[in-house]
């Protein structure tokens, strides 16, 4: 799944990668940038973490005339007159006229490298309504953002989650290049798809998709020896075939015929019928009923 | 009113106070007969279907109208959402009219993707139908050899439904007809084109809830639906619903910290909105994402501002996927609350473990029993994760599972 999401095929979406200071994020983003790039797509950036540099790092050059990186990380506040991007003009309008400065065509793909820098000085009501917006305008073809999940409340985590068609949750792998992505996609007629997948990232930053991770959990179940009781005794409890068949031959001391098991189940009211049946060893004689009688 | 209506197929084995009988009482009808509604037997509220015949069953029969029922929405708003589409379109099937707010997707989105419904109704399921006086029993008879006695005994009836025609069945697979959805009146309410006038009011009422509040008056004021109005000569029911409240979208922080600015807001919004519903003819369907809220105690005054409550659990993405126990479901349904109307003592469900289940053309809503404990190598521990696991699942343990395990 991981490998259809970075072909980028769902538009209108917002791809949220989350991650935690166990394992950074930021190398998948690259990786998204990248592919978004080759597709000679047109992507703008909203640096808020890292500088232009080291967000460029990597990436190939000649892609470079269809990046746009708008530089929040020198100032974001605006403290100093003469901001690039400052934090509060993330709103629609102002990305939408942004976007639509560089590529008034073609709709491009949005990146915010992060959005808890976004969520530390804008309320969150005010972001969501943002992504929101963005994501229904056509001036964005999608939305890559990455978040930090150790930075926010479970609310807030939650809060932007919702918002997303997709969400990448990275963590560290058990091998030192690898790491595992829990990826939850929401489709458009509400049905959703989970996967887990372990990933490695290489110097080009192409993103290789190693196998399913193996849940120890899931081992405990299936490989639980199957201990069978009947062994190691000293009698036998086990069963050949020929006594078996014999077993089940054997008449139960209570079958009834069949009329008898009727005329019990589907009693009628006030009935009192005396079934009788002869028995194997039963002398049954109509004549005499008292045949036995030595008189 | 002399429709005599069907009560549920209960069999004569069991016996529970609460049960629900066919008698009818002669009252001189000063009840409105309105299409798609009818009268509840027990203390004669005037119900309607909520939808999903199931949930009708739990919640008593039926919404009774004029109030509020209030659904917790699962983790990825899947099953919320399709409770909320049946809601919606059941009203389109009865002719009622409908009011839709929402602030993610435009109720015009929500309201193409209502499920399409089966209106030949052929397929009315009936699961605890017992195999009665049949003239050959031969096969029934040598089903079991040994316990044949308990041949003609009820199975553990385990859906739950009432064999009236009130509800209808929704096939999910296909979307509503375009003919029968655009029959049906209806009024929306999309929280962006209705931008805030002020902002930087400190009021304990949030400026979307307010509008929104407004918006829905005005509607039932106008189209006559206020039972404080003169009656007009033909009255219809209004279905209100209003998708996930108090969630980011609307305005409202209460999902997003500890302690929000706005603690009152959706509270006195609900308040508002049930003293609108009383006096009206209309009844109101509100999802809240209530896996978001943190505060516990402000959940608690959620649900006892609205009547009746459920909250759904779906075990998507949680451990709980791949316990054996659950693998026929998909999610648990835990009811929170039921209204007492005009009565004393309301109508509380028999079982309290329920879980559900979509399927294609029904949503079932299943009492959770745990099957026959038949193999002997089931060791110790994970009797008693099973155990736990049903005991998480109901607020009181079930007598079955508990005698499992006694050991001699």
């Amino acid at each position: 799944m991981l490998s259809e999401l970075l072909q980028g095929t769902d538009v209108g979406g917002f791809l949220l990668i989350q991650d935690s200071c166990s394992y950074s994020g930021r190398h998948l983003l690259k990786s998204f940038i990248d592919a978004a790039l080759n597709r000679e797509e047109v992507v703008h950036v909203l640096g808020l973490d890292v500088s232009e540099e080291e967000l460029k790092e990597g990436l190939k050059s000649f892609v470079f005339q269809r990046l746009h990186f708008h530089d929040a990380y020198a100032d974001p506040l605006g403290w100093t007159d003469n901001s690039p991007f400052t934090v509060h003009q993330f709103s629609s309008s102002r990305l939408t006229e942004l976007l639509k400065q560089t590529a008034p065509s073609k709709p491009a793909t949005l990146v915010i490298d992060s959005l808890s820098w976004v969520l530390r000085h804008i309320s969150p009501t005010a972001v969501c309504h943002t992504l929101q917006q963005l994501k229904k305008g056509g001036a964005v073809r999608t939305i890559i953002g990455l978040l930090h999940e150790d930075m926010h409340s479970r609310g807030i985590v939650g809060s932007v989650c919702r918002l997303a068609t997709s969400v990448i949750t990275v963590e560290p792998g058990t091998k030192g290049e690898e790491a595992l992505a829990k990826i939850t996609k929401r489709s458009k007629s509400g049905k959703v798809t989970q996967d887990e997948q372990i990933f490695s990232i290489r110097k080009d930053l192409t993103v290789t998709v190693l196998s399913k991770p193996t849940n120890p959990g899931h081992k405990r179940s299936t490989t639980e020896e199957q201990v069978d009781p009947t062994a190691n005794l000293t009698f036998n409890l086990r069963l050949t075939d020929a006594e078996r068949e014999a077993k089940e031959k054997l008449a139960l001391p209570f079958v009834f015929s069949k009329e008898k098991k009727t005329a019990l189940l589907h009693s009628g009211p006030g009935s009192g019928k005396i079934l009788y049946e002869p028995d194997a060893s039963d002398d049954y004689d109509q004549e005499d009923p008292d045949d036995d009688l030595d008189v | 009113m002399a429709a005599p209506v069907k009560s549920m197929d209960k069999p004569p084995a069991e016996f529970s106070p609460l049960n629900f009988t066919s008698f009818q009482k002669k009252s001189r009808t000063k009840s409105l007969s309105i299409p798609g509604t009818r009268p509840s037997v027990q203390n004669g509220q005037l119900l309607v279907s909520s939808g999903v015949t199931s949930l009708d069953y739990l919640l008593g029969g039926g919404l009774a109208v004029g109030t509020v029922l209030l659904i917790e929405e699962d983790r990825y708003d899947s099953f919320s959402r399709m409770i909320f589409k049946y809601f919606l379109a059941e009203g389109v099937v009865c002719r009622h009219e409908l009011f839709v707010a929402a602030a993610q997707d435009d109720p015009d989105d929500i309201l193409q993707e209502l499920p399409a419904p089966i209106l030949d109704d052929v397929a009315i399921h009936r699961p605890g139908e017992q195999p009665r006086m049949s003239c050959e029993p031969q096969d029934t008879l040598d089903a079991m050899k040994i316990a044949w006695r308990y041949q003609n005994l009820p199975k553990v009836q385990s859906a739950l439904a009432s064999s009236s025609r009130f509800g209808h069945y929704y096939d999910v697979s296909k979307t509503m007809e375009p003919e029968i959805r655009q029959a049906a009146k209806w009024h929306r309410f999309y929280h962006p084109e209705h931008p805030p006038l002020s902002s930087g009011t400190h009021s304990p009422k949030l400026e979307s809830y307010s509008a929104l509040l407004k918006s829905l008056r005005d509607v039932i004021q106008r189209e006559g639906f206020d039972l404080t109005a003169p009656l007009p000569k033909s009255r219809n029911i209004l279905r209100v619903g209003l998708h996930s409240l108090g969630s980011a979208l609307w305005g409202d922080d209460l999902c997003c910290y500890n302690n929000p600015k706005n603690v009152h807001a959706l509270t006195s919004f609900l308040y508002g909105l049930r003293a609108l519903l009383r006096t009206s003819l209309s009844v109101a369907v509100v999802t809240v994402p209530s896996h978001l809220i943190q505060d516990r105690a402000l959940m608690g005054s959620i649900t006892r501002l609205c009547d009746n409550a459920i909250a759904l659990e779906s075990f998507k993405g949680s451990e709980r996927e791949t316990n054996p126990l659950y693998k026929d479901y998909h999610g648990l349904l835990h009811v929170r609350q039921v209204p007492r109307l005009n009565c004393l003592a309301s109508h509380l469900p028999d079982h309290k473990d329920l879980a559900f289940k979509l399927k294609r053309k029904q949503f079932t809503i299943e009492r959770l029993h745990l099957p026959p404990d038949l193999s002997e190598t089931v060791s110790r521990v994970s009797k008693g994760e099973l155990a736990g696991a049903a005991t998480a699942a109901a607020a009181c343990s079930s007598a079955t599972s508990s005698a499992k395990h006694l050991d001699f």
